[in-house]
């Protein structure tokens, strides 16, 4: 356990007259480089602290955060929240702290990217750069280090600790009318290739080169582990217990039903090395392997404690997105449909329709046109108006899984009938 | 402030061309409430200092949150680092900072009663008040009041000779009521958005008024018919539902960092490319868009930039003309601009300023119009209130919105309420075909209190405002 952590834990515990407490502390440090256009326009760099104390007198609660921990600011804080709670009405949904729990053994953070130093990064941007202008291009992105420490104690007993580092690097190539985007997210920098990511950059780039105008409409489309893992993150979030329960959701009274479809599954897990796995929440629900959809039947949804009380079932999060995947190759996709589009990334998806689980959003960095069993050329980039439960009844392939981010491990899928329903101009 | 000095002289001696040190202490109440349950009644505090160390054309930024003087000096030296690391690579790229004098000066938002003097117990006393309300109302199943009260105490100094103290603050409440009915789900939501005011502003506002209100009307949608498909209509968008789309479609294009390409890899670009200024039809004649960071209860009124730049008022569009953009110090330079306009904020200490969107409204039509005269004045069209669904592609040119509340216009009323209604635009096509602006008595401001950009990614605050306008020949129609 971290020395500083344990100092701030002591004080709160010696110091905290509320009757029941929660007690969250992160400590960061960050390096971040961002660049654009070929030259570095942001550099920044820092330590971050957060502390944050839950408190209760009965069911009166009340939080304060600080980002010191010097006694004075503690002995704020302490004062602060018990002043909230003391003050505040009761709260007829209040659960005592969790108490002391086993804890998965995960490993998040890698020597690695702790040991990466400044200079280094800053040759990796100017690597980039060289790079691009040998292509005749512009390239923007950035290249950031983290390195996180995070605990959670309870006056009942819950005492856990983590760290995790992250090591990104993204970068947008652009040349003439030619835009497109390559990221790598991983805990470790070891994994990292500056060669690999740019020659896949270029791929991306080179296969952009023929446009054709194209109107939107509905069409199978690949969509690549990026496009698949963003869709994902917002129909996770909706995929909410008590939210479904009380009518606001897509999936209320579907528990245990086939509602999405058979070649779709969606788990979380501490098994894969690659994700992002952490061991508990700001609740102190402990992560556990956990399918939340098996072949298209919805078996759990994310559950807080108090609902989770209120419905006698057990408390659980969705902390990071498996999804099993195929075989198929993008090649064999292709042949699987007379035509289609292959998608990259999408990008400013917002909802539609909460309730019918409906989202908007745009393509991004690059569309490919394919027909019969190969790419013909690129296309503007179309906005979709599309229920991504829905999209997965319409699976045709699954490809092998890839990490488009820190907590996603996905394959690239071919879906039927995509719905596109506007263009852009480029 | 005595460590303004000391980074600032060390900063000198270590050779920066410019350097800037940002002591900014942020306070967020925030109290939030769904179906009487306080979800979360809490008081946050950041308080650190950032430096900025600018030399042979390139920024390095350091901040910590420890007060003393060797690790003021500690910082200073690990910008002054980091900046020699960025010029290594910024050799054929310099940056250059547009010229600017020094100021000494203070800025205090006005503010009649602080939030701060009003008890804790009144304020979730009159939350839940208002969430009873809502939820007297049988069918409405959720109701949520959030609220938030933000406060910045900042002292900046710079190398310029610039001792600036200001201390400026905001507050936010919104209120949504969700209705469920035969197996669909609709909210309704009262937001103004934030405004840089006091609790005075609270109390104007008769929220209890304004629950019934929003009540009812979540109710009237969820039973409303769903518009149909998709055809070309005219639309009415109400000063909030404005405010959105202003900030998406005009604010994001005309700051020039991303008119640059400085945001490609993230935010996006821009479609509204310095060759365009002074000669592109962005609107229509009757579209006039200002930049003002001297607005009266802006929430980017702030007396200064983080570039130490005053707060200044500019046409952005001028009679429907691309006119000027948003602009920093260090992009300014970039299309030979010799002033910033002073658009240059950071959130938090430890966030390097960048490039954001001023206070930035619509003017109001210059002939008498009300609302209710440019309803009976349309044959057939969609009135919108308030804000929904918003998604627009990275060069700002393709966009779709929702709304809140929606009424079908026939024969110049309102006809029946509809709900699921969504419309599709895109720039310059949106903006031109704006043919009526209700007059300036109709002008309402809207504060956004959340405009995410940049990475790491920051959240601004920016005020918006507008007076009911109409739109031609617009894509409206129903989610599948």
């Amino acid at each position: 356990m971290n020395k500083q952590f344990e100092q701030i834990e002591k004080y709160i515990r010696s110091h905290c007259q509320a009757d029941d407490y929660s007690l969250s502390i992160s400590a960061s440090d960050n390096h971040q480089t961002r660049f654009a256009q070929n030259g570095i326009t942001q550099h920044i760099a820092g330590p971050r602290l957060d502390i944050t104390l839950e408190v209760a007198f009965g069911q009166r609660t009340g939080s304060c955060s600080v980002n010191q921990d010097d006694e004075a600011t503690l002995a704020y804080l302490v004062k602060t929240a018990e002043d909230i709670a003391r003050l505040n009405r009761p709260d007829p949904e209040y659960l005592p702290s969790t108490g002391a729990q086993t804890l998965p053994d995960v490993n998040n953070s890698d020597p690695s990217t702790r040991e990466l130093e400044p200079a280094e990064m800053v040759e990796i941007v100017q690597q980039a750069i060289d790079k691009a202008k040998a292509y005749g291009a512009t390239v923007s992105g950035m290249t950031e280090k983290h390195v996180y420490e995070y605990c959670l104690f309870t006056k009942n007993g819950f005492a856990g600790s983590d760290s995790l580092t992250q090591f990104g690097h993204s970068m947008t190539l652009k040349k003439e009318n030619v835009e497109t985007k390559v990221s790598h997210e991983a805990k470790d920098f070891a994994s990292f290739s500056l060669e690999q990511e740019f020659g896949r950059l270029l791929s991306q780039a080179e296969s952009l080169l023929t446009m054709k105008d194209f109107d939107a409409c509905k069409i199978p489309v690949i969509l690549r582990p990026g496009a698949i893992g963003e869709l994902l993150l917002y129909m996770g979030w909706m995929m909410n217990r008590r939210q479904s329960d009380e009518g606001f959701t897509p999936y209320t009274g579907q528990l245990g039903q086939p509602f999405f479809g058979e070649k779709f599954s969606l788990r979380s897990t501490l098994k894969e090395p690659r994700l992002y796995a952490r061991p508990f929440d700001h609740e102190g629900i402990v992560s556990r392997e956990i399918s939340w959809v098996e072949n298209g039947i919805l078996q759990n949804m994310p559950t807080n404690r108090h609902w989770a009380k209120e419905k006698n079932a057990q408390p659980q999060m969705l902390f990071n997105y498996f999804v099993p995947g195929g075989e198929a190759s993008e090649e064999e996709m292709m042949k699987l449909v007379p035509r289609g589009l292959i998608i990259n990334r999408f990008w400013y998806i917002r909802t539609v329709d909460a309730k019918a689980g409906e989202f908007t959003g745009m393509t991004r960095d690059g569309v490919l046109y394919f027909e019969d069993g190969k790419v013909k050329n690129a296309v503007n980039n179309l906005r979709f108006n599309e229920i991504p439960h829905d999209a997965t009844r319409r699976i045709l392939a699954l490809g092998k899984q890839e990490l488009p981010f820190l907590y996603a491990y996905i394959p690239t899928m071919l879906i039927d009938n995509f719905n596109f329903v506007d263009k852009t101009t480029f | 402030m005595k460590y303004l000095d000391l980074a600032m002289n060390a900063a000198e001696r270590l050779g920066a061309e410019y350097a800037d040190i940002r002591v900014q202490k942020t306070t967020d109440e925030v109290i939030y409430l769904q179906n009487l349950s306080l979800k979360n009644t809490s008081n946050e505090v950041l308080y650190g200092y950032g430096i900025r160390f600018f030399r042979d054309g390139a920024w390095g930024f350091a901040h910590s949150n420890v007060f003393s003087d060797e690790a003021v000096l500690k910082t200073v030296s690990r910008a002054s680092e980091i900046a020699a690391l960025s010029a290594s690579v910024n050799k054929d790229k310099k940056l250059r900072l547009a010229p600017e004098r020094s100021y000494i000066a203070k800025y205090e938002t006005p503010v009649k009663i602080d939030p701060r003097d009003v008890p804790m117990k009144e304020k979730v006393e009159l939350m839940l008040e208002v969430n009873r309300t809502m939820l007297a109302f049988e069918g409405v199943k959720r109701a949520m009041f959030y609220l938030v009260m933000h406060r910045d105490e900042k002292f900046f100094g710079s190398t310029l000779g610039t001792r600036l103290e200001l201390n400026t603050q905001w507050i936010t409440p919104m209120i949504t009521a969700t209705a469920v009915y035969e197996g669909d789900s609709q909210s309704r939501s009262f937001n103004e958005g934030g405004k840089a005011t006091g609790w005075e502003w609270i109390e104007s506002l008769n929220l209890t008024e304004k629950a019934k209100q929003i009540a009812e009307e979540a109710l009237i949608k969820v039973k409303a018919e769903p518009l149909g498909p998709e055809a070309r209509r005219t639309l009415i968008l109400d000063p909030v539902h404005l405010g959105l789309t202003m900030h998406e479609s005009v604010g994001h294009a005309t700051e020039l960092d991303r008119v640059l390409g400085w945001e490609a890899d993230y935010a996006g670009i821009s479609f509204a490319t310095p060759e365009k200024l002074k000669n592109y039809r962005y609107g229509s004649e009757i579209v006039n868009f200002v930049g003002d960071n001297t607005l009266n209860e802006g929430l980017a009124t702030l007396g200064f930039d983080d570039d130490g730049v005053p707060g200044q008022k500019w046409h952005i569009i001028k009679d429907g003309i691309l006119n000027e953009y948003g602009s920093t110090r260090d992009t300014a330079m970039e299309i030979g601009l010799e002033y910033s306009r002073g658009c240059n904020r950071a959130t938090y200490y430890s966030d390097q300023p960048i490039n954001r969107i001023p206070n930035l409204y619509l003017l109001p039509g210059t002939r008498e119009l009300s609302p209710a005269e440019l309803i009976a004045d349309t044959e057939d069209g969609i009135y919108i209130q308030g804000q929904g669904s918003f998604s627009i592609d990275q060069h700002r040119v393709n966009f779709q919105f929702g709304g809140d509340f929606f009424w079908e216009i026939k024969n110049g009323k309102l006809f029946r309420p509809v709900k699921k209604v969504i419309y599709k635009s895109c720039n310059p096509e949106f903006w031109n075909s704006c043919d009526a602006i209700c007059d300036e008595r109709y002008w309402r401001p809207f504060g956004v209190i959340n405009c995410g950009k940049g990475q790491p990614s920051q959240s601004a605050r920016m005020t918006h405002g507008a007076a009911t306008a109409r739109f031609r020949n617009i894509r409206v129609g129903g989610s599948q």
